[in-house]
């Protein structure tokens, strides 16, 4: 008996793991593959050349300067999503007169497409001819128009704030899930018991809400390291390689330079990266638990 | 070797599926077509049917792909095992295809008849080590292009040298809500925009010796002279967040004197700003006359296995019709005798002006990785527009490093 019950539930999960194995184990074989051979401008294998491609990758300055940007891009979206995610969830999750189409206002930036978002964007924010500048100084708010892409450092902020705009509905969507599962009683006993709003806040919904924060910053993490759209279609990683992060980099390489085993290369650092954040967050997430479940 | 079976698989399951689809059908040949303007598509899309007409065993496939994405998707065409038979290329590509033994050699197609057609000029970049791996399909010059308006205002005349330039556009940027200068800092072409000053300055992009051009004293005239107009404000203001377009929308507004652009302009100006008036004139010399000759070739790739049914349509796409209506109809510069012969080409005084170019036009070079070499240019010009390094230092390195890519 021991033996059917310990291999039914892997026979239940065979299918299912034999898809994801196919789905993303192959793409990595394939890219682990190319990145230890030389490849050719037009993606045909050549001969094994071992490391190569990662000493060329280390070897670049513009590698480093990228990947320090992407952490910076990262760190900056995802935690700047998730501060103004929460408070908009829970004044969302209040009833007043018309929440629904308040809901609707936050969800509305989600239904439009990455690119046509940045592409709006680009156009708005154009230093002569774009709405964001006329709008400013209709309003008195600026005297003369300012470039908004056209130095790095400002330009990445300027992507950084869209990041978090475009971030914003569905990590909201994650939180709103959350808030109304948690249970009204709780917050009813505490304000019996004197407990500001603060401290409903502080006591109650953080703690609360922990699953579903976790769950938002491992996705949000995945999603935005990766994101090409908005620096792309932006600045394409420009000026001078200023705000390229490793997508556009990697994206740089593969499709106009032709350096597709150096562009394996990276892909597979970055999945590294990624790989080893996911595991060290779960990991704590985790210790987390079972320390609450000690406590108890 | 897992994966070359899954390739395989997937290769023969297309095939098989494709097979199903057109079992009787005649023989297909699958053309990418790279987009020009709304106009491109529906063009060849009409030069097939006609030759389906004439040839019903034949059927012609076309597939239109937007320049920003045509090398991509070839890439991953060609990486894939599904190339097109026949594909609009830029020129500047057509090395790395040829020494991938992607393009095929189209000499023993050529009857001396059909490539008499052709301008020579336009055949050349097609050459490679002796062997013709395109035809030209489509060319273009650059010229300098004015708002003969606010010269009128600014009292000053049409500039033919640098100096000129220089001093018309103190004029120019005083009057109210103008620019005397529209300079490119961004995106595609940012490098080409430099070239025009630095062919003009008597430099080169690559010296005899094949080393870079850039660490030369024309190259830091030419890029001082840019950055000095950037410094006193001559230009737009922050040249790096002005792509090409925008550069050229700033144009149509009429807020900038001067402009240096390619032909295809001019039907946008007539569409788009009908009341603005301009000249089309050489650019700015400081020692020689030049200008930037830009060709698209047609490339027929050696893996396709209906290469006399894929020649037949190409023979068939360069009747004079054709070419005129394509032509005129994209604002190019004729690559066929016949085509340039035509009275429109001398009497149009737009078109006429970007043409007599092209006897002292200069062509990108062929080489290989051009573009990061021109990347590697691209990043050295937007730091030197934002200030980040001098003009010196920001060649040498450029130069320093193209020399590099290039092995050198």
């Amino acid at each position: 008996m021991t033996s059917s019950t310990s291999l039914k539930p892997l026979a239940m999960i065979l299918p299912g793991l034999a898809l994801a194995i196919l789905i993303i184990g192959y793409p990595i074989y394939d890219l682990g593959y190319a990145s230890l051979h030389e490849v050719s401008r037009f993606g045909q294998l050549r001969d094994f050349n071992g490391f190569n491609n990662f000493r060329d990758v280390f070897e670049d300055p513009l590698f480093y300067g990228s990947l320090i940007r992407t952490l910076i891009w990262t760190f900056a979206v995802v935690g700047g999503t998730l501060a103004l995610s929460l408070p908009i969830a829970m004044m969302l999750n209040e009833e007043f007169y018309g929440r629904g189409l308040a809901r609707v206002i936050i969800m509305l930036p989600w239904s439009i497409s990455l690119t046509m978002t940045a592409v709006v964007w680009r156009w708005a924010l154009n230093g002569r001819a774009g709405l964001f500048n006329a709008t400013l100084m209709d309003l008195g708010i600026l005297k003369e128009p300012i470039e908004w892409l056209g130095e790095a450092n400002q330009a990445f902020t300027v992507e950084i704030l869209i990041g978090i705009l475009v971030s914003i509905p569905f990590t909201t969507t994650i939180f709103l899930g959350g808030l109304s599962a948690l249970p009204q009683d709780t917050y009813e006993a505490a304000a019996v018991d004197g407990a500001t709003r603060w401290k409903q806040f502080r006591h109650i919904t953080l703690p609360l809400m922990k699953p579903f924060i976790n769950i938002a910053v491992v996705l949000n993490v995945i999603y935005v390291f990766n994101s090409l759209p908005i620096i792309w279609v932006m600045t394409e990683g420009g000026p001078a390689n200023g705000t390229d992060i490793l997508v556009t980099y990697l994206y740089k390489l593969a499709f106009r330079f032709g350096q597709l085993g150096k562009a394996s290369a990276i892909s597979l650092i970055m999945f590294g990266v990624l790989l080893i954040f996911t595991i060290i967050y779960v990991l704590l997430v985790m210790r987390g638990e079972a320390g609450a479940e000690a406590e108890e | 070797m897992f994966h070359r079976k899954v390739a395989t698989f997937a290769a023969s399951a297309l095939a098989l599926g494709l097979l199903a689809g057109s079992a009787f059908a005649a023989t297909t040949v699958n053309f990418t077509v790279a987009e020009y303007s709304s106009k491109t598509g529906p063009f060849y899309k009409e030069v097939a049917a006609d030759f389906e007409k004439a040839n019903p065993d034949i059927k012609i496939n076309i597939e239109v792909v937007p320049w920003d994405s045509l090398l991509q998707r070839l890439t991953t065409d060609i990486a894939g095992g599904t190339p097109p038979d026949i594909s609009i290329i830029g020129t500047r590509w057509l090395l790395d295809f040829a020494s991938q033994g992607v393009a095929e050699p189209i000499d023993s197609y050529l009857t001396p008849e059909f490539k008499g057609a052709f301008i020579d000029t336009f055949m050349k970049p097609g050459i490679i080590k002796g062997k013709t791996m395109g035809l030209p399909v489509a060319a273009s010059a650059r010229a300098m292009v004015i708002n003969t308006d606010l010269y009128e205002k600014a009292g000053v005349k049409p500039p033919k040298t640098w100096e000129e330039l220089y001093q018309a556009s103190q004029k120019i940027a005083k009057l109210p809500d103008t620019f005397g200068f529209g300079l490119q800092g961004k995106e595609i072409e940012t490098d080409a925009y430099f070239y025009y000053a630095l062919w003009t300055y008597g430099g080169d992009i690559l010296r005899a010796d094949g080393k870079s051009g850039l660490d030369s004293p024309e190259a830091l005239a030419a890029v001082s002279l840019y950055k000095k107009m950037i410094d006193e404000g001559l230009t737009q203001p922050s040249p790096t967040n002005y792509s090409r377009e925008d550069v050229f929308n700033l144009f149509k507004q009429g807020k900038v004197g001067t402009i240096f652009t390619f032909p295809m302009l001019i039907p946008q100006i007539k569409a788009e700003a009908p009341n603005l008036h301009y000249a089309v004139l050489p650019f700015p010399v400081e020692k020689t006359e030049a200008t930037y000759g830009v060709t698209d070739t047609l490339m027929l790739f050696s893996s396709s296995k209906v290469k006399k049914a894929a020649w037949k349509f190409i023979e068939f796409t360069y009747q004079d019709k054709y070419r005129k209506q394509f032509d005129l109809g994209e604002g190019f510069l004729p690559v066929t005798k016949n085509i340039a012969a035509l009275d429109y080409f001398k009497t149009d005084k737009d078109i006429a002006g970007f043409a007599a170019g092209l006897p002292y036009a200069k062509f990108a070079p062929v080489i290989a990785n051009w573009e990061e070499i021109a990347d590697t240019t691209v990043r050295a010009l937007q730091q030197i527009y934002l200030g980040q390094v001098s003009p010196a230092d920001g060649l040498k390195a450029a130069a320093k490093k193209i020399n590099e890519i290039r092995g050198l």
